[in-house]
């Protein structure tokens, strides 16, 4: 991945599990430009290892991805008996369009759901600097 | 056998009796005529056949009652019960019988009791065969099918309930059903709340419910079904309320998991969509600077083009969740103003790429409205970029909100464009219509009318157009005070909308900048 190259490094780490390229690496590059240090994981079992490993204060979980669903990284996420401790904030990202109950009961286990087509990358950036808030 | 005897020696006992007195007055008849009169020759005969003649005339004529007593009283006692003569003889009463009472008064009631055994027989016999049915239908039913009683517990579950819900029909019986059966109902009525309001308002009720669901959404292993309930209040078996279920698992699973086509195909625009739009930011950002007028202008015309598109596909998912009831609305306490300067402010980029402007007049001390924000926004948004697409370059449009006579929020959006024809003006809302003329010329679908009216009316208000071809056109919609609708009940019961917790909407508004 590319190294933090901007001038003002967030001293954050964000993981993104996407399995479509281009739209990680669009993700990437804003997220790099902003000063996040971005690690990208292309399926769901990948994606929860490196979760658990709770060094990222960010994490971007797509749902449709290969292997486990994002849904499932999430659970297993939100599950004290699988992932102990988890710091960093975790942002369902998809391009799905669900059913109202599905996805309230979805936003309740993350603290973000985005819908990818409705957001630029810069968007995205704005919306997590303003996660902490 | 022992008053079958004692009936032939009162017998005996009574012939000894009329043979004894016959006899006896033959003697003293011939005695009399013989000895104390002394007749004789013709006379004597004469006078000693007399006796026996008469008595013979009257004994058997006296005696012939008595005799035929217990056979009397045993007939009456089976033309009492015999179906046919029931009512046109009376019972026996053996308690005045002389002769064979005790025979005719056990016969008597032998001859009741076979007729209650008789009686019992039957109506048991039409059980049973009632049973066989209700059991055949019940077990061959491919249908779950339970029966509970007063306190709704089972009382009984076919075989086809024992393998739909994976538990033996022993573990079925006796528990109360929403302890058996974990139900979710969609709607605010469930099965509990229905019966307990049946109970003590009908003999008799119907209810469907549709999309009952056991276990979460998405989880592994949820039934889902429709429930039909049929309750009768006086069923004497102790029978109370019938439900039967219709297994729907596989096709409302699909439709939980968005596979349907509408929803398949959302998912495959965004994807492109997504990226188009990134890179056109990408490029804007550091490419656009550097380009000269006409390409920046390209640019923007190209980010203007997606955004579009994205809010088509947005539209179509709507639209067909309308279609089918899926549009929930919630509405809140809105402060109107923020909600007018925020559309307008975020299409100003569109409009102002040919030149239009937006003005606003809105009236001071207008109420808080009760409105859904996000749909609410749609609405405003496809009116504006309506009246932008039909405007000319440099036109202005003027949006107007006051408080109308009847109270409401009246918002008006008014554009100098090239107006609608009247032949078109009643269709305009409907699903579809556009007007063929300008089809060439301008972009659009014909589903934002359609939608904007379905919101506005969903928050209780009106949406019309006044219109003039070449005098430009101006929709107009209302919405209630919030103060009207929280009297009235409708609000939502949270106080935020949930995806704004999460920013969401502020991201929306972020769109164009």
């Amino acid at each position: 991945m590319q190294s933090d190259n901007s001038d003002t490094s967030t001293g954050k780490r964000v993981l993104c599990v996407e399995d479509e390229h281009f739209i990680s690496e669009l993700y990437t590059r804003a997220l790099t430009k902003a000063g996040y240090e971005v690690d990208v994981r292309l399926d769901g079992d990948e994606g929860l290892k490196a979760a658990q490993t709770d060094v990222y204060d960010i994490v971007l979980l797509d749902i449709m991805i290969p292997g486990i669903t994002g849904v499932e990284v999430l659970d297993a996420l939100r599950d004290p008996s699988k992932t102990p401790h988890l710091h960093g904030k975790v942002i369902i990202t998809t391009n799905l369009e669900q059913r109202e109950e599905v996805r309230s009961e979805i936003e309740r286990k993350a603290d973000g759901y985005i819908v990818k087509a409705e957001i630029t990358p810069r968007e995205l950036v704005e919306f997590l600097s303003h996660l902490d808030a | 056998m022992g008053y079958f005897q004692t009936f032939m020696r009162q017998f005996r006992a009574r012939l000894f009796l009329v043979m004894l007195i016959n006899n006896v007055l033959i003697l003293a008849d011939w005695y009399i005529v013989d000895q104390v009169v002394k007749l004789t020759g013709w006379w004597a005969f004469l006078a000693i056949i007399a006796v026996p003649l008469i008595s013979l005339g009257i004994i058997p004529w006296l005696s012939t009652r008595s005799l035929t007593q217990p056979t009397k009283f045993l007939w009456q006692a089976i033309m009492h019960i015999a179906p046919g003569t029931a009512s046109e003889v009376g019972a026996p009463a053996p308690e005045q019988l002389h002769l064979g009472r005790e025979l005719v008064t056990n016969l008597i009631n032998q001859l009741y009791q076979l007729t209650s055994v008789v009686q019992g027989m039957e109506q048991a016999g039409a059980k049973a065969a009632l049973d066989i049915h209700t059991n055949f239908i019940a077990s061959s039913l491919p249908l779950p099918l339970i029966v509970l009683d007063k306190e709704e517990k089972i009382v009984f579950a076919n075989e086809a309930t024992a393998k739909y819900f994976d538990k033996p029909a022993s573990e079925l019986a006796g528990q109360d059903i929403y302890t058996a059966v974990d139900m979710s109902f969609s709607t605010e009525e469930t099965l509990h709340s229905w019966l307990k309001s049946v109970k003590n308002k009908s003999v008799t009720a119907e209810h469907r419910w549709e999309r009952v669901r056991t276990g979460l959404p998405g989880q592994e292993g949820g039934l889902q079904f429709d429930l039909a309930a049929y309750y009768n209040q006086n069923n004497s078996s102790g029978y109370e309320s019938l439900l039967v279920l219709f297994d729907h698992t596989a096709t409302y699973s699909e439709d939980d998991q968005s596979l349907s086509f509408v929803a398949l195909s959302v998912h495959e625009l965004r994807t492109p969509l997504t990226l188009l739009r990134g890179y056109i930011e990408v490029f804007n950002d550091e490419i656009g600077p550097d380009l000269d007028e006409e390409m920046q202008r390209f640019m923007k015309q190209m980010d203007a083009a997606a955004q579009q598109l994205t809010a088509f596909v947005e539209n179509i998912l709507n639209v067909a969740k309308i279609e089918d009831n899926q549009l929930t609305l919630q509405l809140h306490e809105a402060n109107w103003p923020e909600v007018i300067d925020s559309v307008v402010k975020d299409m100003r980029l569109r409009a102002g790429v040919r030149g239009i402007t937006i003005t606003t007049n809105i009236a001071e001390n207008l109420p808080t409205a009760g409105a859904d924000q996000y749909s609410i926004y749609e609405v405003l948004a496809n009116l504006l970029d309506n009246a932008i697409k039909y405007s000319k370059d440099k036109d202005e449009i003027t949006v107007n909100v006051i408080e109308n006579k009847e109270g409401f929020i009246e918002t008006s959006v008014h554009d100098n464009g090239v107006g609608v024809d009247e032949s078109i003006l009643p269709h305009i809302f409907d699903k579809f219509y556009r007007n063929h003329r300008n089809q060439a010329q301008i972009g659009g679908t014909g589903l934002g009318l359609y939608l904007a009216k379905a919101i506005v009316e969903a928050h209780d208000g009106n949406i019309w157009v006044n219109s003039k071809v070449g005098a430009g056109s101006t929709f107009t919609f209302t919405v209630l005070p919030y103060a009207q609708l929280k009297g009235a009940g409708k609000v939502g019961t949270s106080p935020e909308i949930t995806r704004n917790a999460h920013g969401w909407i502020k991201n929306h508004a972020l769109f164009r900048d």
